[in-house]
């Protein structure tokens, strides 16, 4: 298991997908499955950084780990930040998607490419720590 | 790895280059430069992203806003990479967008 920990503004936006590249290479996925990994950690650490403590007002780390088995490669990305939910944030549907772009709602994207990157994504709270993990399976992105 | 943005005005057509990664981060400052740019009213503006190598989603907010400022306007993305041609198909916004091998002007 890896872990890192960074201070939770944009600036760890790189850093955080360097260590998910790193962990993908590790686990010996496809550039496509590295790629859409890096890009659904890098949209929530993008709201946790943005909504659960910049416009919340608080400030704090966001600590990310990898684990790799036989099976899968798994992300979790850490933070004390503001509760949300994310599967309370409504995606965009098929109606959204086939919108003019200049009619399309801002809102949704990202947790809709965080979704679609990964096998599986669960978010949990314990305590004031709020936990993403995005699960990605190794025999079938390989 | 940072964001390196160059622009060119030619005519009525706008060229963007991106080189690098456009994420949150990044994005405010392509954000300014589209606003810049579209105070002149282009017909075309023209993002040559052979180099962009990751695309967040505040990089598909930044086509929304010009899009939402100029809804006549049309908007090239020269040469992307293959992923982020998936994120343009994920979605929706390939059919909203000119996806091209070479800039048209």
């Amino acid at each position: 298991m890896e872990t890192q920990t960074f201070p939770g503004n944009l600036d760890a936006l790189g850093p955080i997908r360097t260590f998910v590249t790193h962990a993908g290479q590790a686990a010996g996925l496809s550039h496509k499955a590295t790629y859409d990994l890096c890009l659904a950690v890098d949209e929530i650490a993008t709201n946790i950084v943005t909504y659960g403590y910049e416009e919340s007002g608080l400030t704090g780390d966001i600590r990310i780990k990898s684990e790799i088995t036989e099976e899968r490669l798994v992300i979790s990305l850490e933070d004390t930040g503001k509760a949300y939910d994310p599967d309370a944030i409504a995606l965009p549907d098929l109606d959204d998607l086939s919108q003019p772009l200049e009619n399309r709602p801002l809102g949704g994207l990202g947790i809709l490419l965080a979704k679609t990157g990964v096998d599986e994504f669960n978010y949990t709270q314990v305590d004031d720590h709020h936990v993403h993990e995005f699960i990605v399976r190794r025999n079938q992105h390989g | 790895m940072p964001l390196e943005i160059s622009s060119e005005v030619v005519g009525k057509s706008a060229h963007i280059t991106l080189v690098g990664e456009l994420d949150s981060s990044t994005a405010p400052s392509v954000r300014q430069l589209v606003d810049k740019i579209l105070a002149d009213s282009p017909e075309n503006l023209i993002l040559h992203v052979e180099h962009l190598s990751f695309m967040a989603s505040a990089g598909l907010r930044i086509i929304i806003f010009a899009k939402q400022r100029s809804p006549e306007l049309k908007v090239y993305m020269v040469k992307p990479q293959e992923t982020i041609v998936e994120t343009l198909k994920k979605t929706g916004f390939y059919q909203g967008v000119y996806v091209v091998d070479e800039s048209p002007v």
